[in-house]
């Protein structure tokens, strides 16, 4: 946020990359608590050690897959803290004057619910890399250090210039903040959301099939080296 | 070979009082008792070592015992310098452990059965290298000691290869060379042996004993391998609860305790009514096979009286092992203790 | 001295064959760092496409700044950031016993007991970057205060190091101490941005108390503003005290556990 400050203070421009300077402050509060949510750390961590140390088999004999033991697990959790620490923005922004617009407020949050299933599909598809090699934790943090950018957390996504612009806003990340962000601030309406669902979809999609192929080929090799 | 300890000649290690006691704070079922306990903390004292005063002489190994968390772990690592007492002094080679003197801790070494010293993902030779800068060790010297220490355990061949790639008994091997890299002249070892099998543990323990041979150091053992102690030790101390209960060698600690043993007798015509064989020793009437568990004087007596009821198909006299007679020794001592009994020394 | 040289050698070279082992981790490890260096560059990349100057920063000055933050970054991911984040995991396993009761200073030992030689591969690349952004400077002023970084650089490295520490120490006090890594990345991040976009009293905080402008900043500033002895000498007079202080907390933590651990 500070150097969104910095930058009002300094330009001395009435706008920034075309919107009003308050409304970068108010992005950077909200994508602040965007980003930590759409971010898995512990769980995918925890879906690698599973597999790595072996105590996964106590999941394979359970009458559920593994896939939809820990999606349960991971939507519970972000469940459960999502409703707790939007409570600082939102009363962070009711009481300032800010322009969020609170009626998009569910949307905003159901683009991100969504997506959510999307990153756990990924975090399964980087621990399914464990029943192929050591050490996957390495891949997880490169992963969500890129993943700061692409979803934009860092900045809005639209100051990007072009043709960049493009790939990043047609890839499903920048759902995680961008498109909840910029539809809850103005910045977006409602068709780049239906854009943004869609390419949730897609990823999804994409994900899944690679998350699939992987399980299926760790499976065999697990059960195959007896490990 | 097995002598009391002199203690006219000169000291190794020296203890005057020496105690430790730990603040423990208490916990509170719950979660309101960890709210309350979170400022309001009721603490709790835990001597891990009574006052402890102690003499060791140069070149003998001690073997010290005691059940888990008697204050084995404590006296080791109060000797060794890595905690600081309660109360009391000690000298090691001349020097106040705990003040960690470059001098002191260059003459000493620490072996720590569950913990590696040597590097993981490097074979040891690598690690001994680094060892060797450690200790300000000339480098072709170091060397000719890692080869000669390592042809005593029987274990060239494994120095180049990565230690995760080896066997626990040969890391320990490994641990062990890694530890006596500078001929330090006060080792302490912590169960050196521990998790490793038949054949490993008897490795290590002919290594010690020639060591100790050739190099006279003084070390203090500790070891859950009773075997470790009885066959390496020159003298034998006791630990329970905090205090140290017997000091003396391993012979004299089996003829101070009354020896038990055990008889197993076959009857070819059991009894048709109770006899008293000893004062409370009761042979009920149509026992096959008696079995009693008496001291050494009684055995004679009462196998007499056995075979005048009738004749014997079968005997069977078995000696107790030192493990036996050190579990029942300690058996007693806590439950003296607990009760504020006399403490034997 | 020469001791802790070749010991600090020695480690080097044990580290390089255990980076060496994992040739995959190797790889993941370098990129990592890249993708991070990458995002940062795109910040500013992305900001200046929309503005001229940020607080007296263009994209040019910028890009120096960024150059002498991640050498510095590299050297500390190469020669200190395993052991510091390894050590509360160290102290609660007890291998700080094994290191005490070497003849060694045990701070020493404990803070490069693994090095990542793997990152000098970023330590080159980075270098490339720095001559690339010197060269769009629009004057060539710079190129002469260049040695000045052969203070600077090590200074910033020692300031980074100290503070880091000062987290990593405490683990020995508060034994479970997991989140402090977590602690320690959000307070660096002040290190990230040039500390002239900072309003005064945050500028203030990472010039003194909490010297992380001393990292990249102030090094970068000395190379491509007119020379400015005060702030070069504060630079090594910082450094100096922060080391010293490190030293210290050290030896207070240490008190601390053989007087706590059992």
């Amino acid at each position: 946020m500070t150097i969104w400050s910095a930058i009002i203070t300094s330009t001395g421009q009435e706008s920034f990359g075309g919107f009003p300077r308050d409304s970068y402050i108010t992005y950077a509060l909200w994508a602040a608590f965007f980003g930590r949510v759409g971010a898995n750390w512990m769980y995918e961590f925890r879906m690698i050690e599973e597999i790595e140390s072996g105590s996964i088999n106590s999941i394979l004999v359970r009458p559920i897959s593994f896939y939809e033991y820990y999606l349960s697990q991971f939507m519970g959790y972000k469940l459960a803290t999502t409703l707790f620490s939007f409570a600082v923005p939102i009363v962070a922004t009711l009481f300032i004057d800010s322009p969020t617009i609170h009626s998009r407020l569910p949307l905003a949050v159901a683009v991100q619910i969504l997506y959510l299933i999307l990153v756990h599909t990924m975090s399964f598809t980087v621990a399914t890399l464990s029943f192929f090699l050591t050490r996957v934790h390495g891949f997880t943090v490169a992963k969500n250090i890129a993943l700061t950018l692409l979803t934009g957390e860092l900045f809005p996504l639209d100051l990007v210039p072009e043709p960049f612009r493009s790939w990043i806003l047609w890839l499903p990340f920048s759902n995680s903040v961008f498109v909840p962000v910029g539809y809850l601030t103005g910045r977006l309406g409602i068709e780049d959301v239906a854009r943004g669902i869609l390419s949730i979809l897609i990823g999804l999609a994409f994900f899944g099939a690679i998350a699939a192929a992987s399980w299926r080929a760790g499976c065999r090799r697990y059960s195959g080296t007896g490990a | 070979m097995l002598m009391k300890p002199n203690y006219s000649s000169e000291n190794v290690i020296e203890t005057d009082g020496l105690t430790r006691i730990f603040l423990t704070y208490k916990k509170g079922e719950g979660l309101w008792n960890s709210i309350r306990g979170f400022w309001n903390r009721e603490y709790l004292r835990k001597v891990a070592l009574q006052p402890t005063t102690l003499k060791i002489q140069g070149g003998q190994i001690i073997g010290l015992v005691g059940a888990n968390g008697a204050g084995k772990t404590t006296l080791l690592k109060l000797l060794s310098g890595l905690i600081h007492p309660s109360g009391g002094d000690a000298r090691v080679l001349g020097y106040r452990p705990w003040e960690r003197k470059p001098e002191f801790l260059r003459k000493i070494s620490i072996l720590l059965g569950q913990k590696n010293q040597l590097w993981w993902d490097i074979p040891p030779a690598d690690s001994y290298d680094l060892l060797a800068r450690i200790y300000d060790l000339d480098e072709a010297e170091a060397r000719r000691r890692v080869n000669e220490l390592a042809e005593l355990l029987q274990c060239r061949e494994l120095l180049h290869v990565q230690l995760r790639r080896l066997s626990l008994g040969e890391r320990m091997k490994m641990e062990i060379i890694g530890s006596l890299l500078h001929r330090p002249s006060v080792l302490f070892l912590d169960e050196p042996t521990i998790g490793l099998d038949i054949v490993a543990q008897t490795n290590i323990r002919e290594f010690l004993s020639e060591y100790v041979k050739r190099e006279r150091p003084t070390i203090i053992l500790t070891s859950h391998y009773m075997d470790d102690i009885s066959l390496l030790a020159d003298r034998l101390l006791l630990i329970s609860k905090g205090a140290i209960v017997y000091d003396g060698t391993v012979p004299d600690f089996m003829n101070s305790v009354e020896q038990m043993q055990r008889l197993t007798a076959t009857l070819a015509q059991p009894p048709s009514e109770a006899r008293e064989l000893a004062p409370g020793l009761i042979l009920d009437p149509g026992t096959e096979v008696f079995t009693a568990e008496l001291p050494a004087s009684q055995i004679a007596p009462t196998l007499q009286k056995l075979m005048a009821l009738s004749p014997l198909k079968d005997l069977k006299i078995e000696e107790a092992d030192f493990e036996d007679v050190i579990r029942k020794f300690l058996e007693k001592e806590s439950r003296l203790r607990a009760s504020g009994g006399p403490i034997a020394t | 001295m020469k001791k802790y040289f070749r010991v600090f050698a020695a480690i080097f070279k044990a580290s390089a064959i255990s980076d060496l082992e994992y040739r995959l981790n190797f790889i993941v490890k370098i990129g990592t760092d890249l993708i991070w260096y990458g995002t940062q560059v795109a910040i500013f990349e992305v900001l200046f496409h929309h503005t001229r100057s940020i607080s007296g920063w263009t994209i040019e000055s910028t890009r120096v700044f960024m150059a002498v933050l991640f050498l510095v970054d590299a050297l500390w991911m190469m020669l200190f950031s395993e052991s510091l984040e390894r050590m509360s995991d160290k102290v609660r396993r007890g291998d700080l016993d094994l290191l005490l009761v070497k003849p060694i200073s045990s701070q020493f030992m404990m803070s490069v007991q693994k090095m990542s030689p793997a990152y000098v591969a970023n330590v080159f690349l980075i270098l490339g970057w720095l001559i690339w952004a010197l060269n769009q400077l629009p004057d060539f002023s710079a190129w002469s205060r260049l040695p000045l970084l052969i203070i600077t650089i090590p200074c910033a490295l020692i300031i980074t190091y100290a503070l880091r520490f000062f987290f990593s120490a405490t683990a020995l006090i508060f034994t479970r101490a997991e989140n402090i890594t977590y602690v320690w990345h959000q307070v660096y991040r002040l290190a990230t941005r040039p500390d002239t976009i900072y309003p005064p009293w945050l500028r203030y905080t990472v010039l003194t108390f909490l010297p992380l402008g001393f990292v990249g900043s102030v090094p970068a500033r000395l190379i491509l503003e007119t020379p400015d002895t005060v702030l070069l000498s504060a630079c090594v007079f910082v450094a100096v005290v922060c080391l010293y202080a490190s030293h210290r907390y050290w030896n207070f933590a240490l008190r601390f556990y053989s007087s706590a651990s059992s």
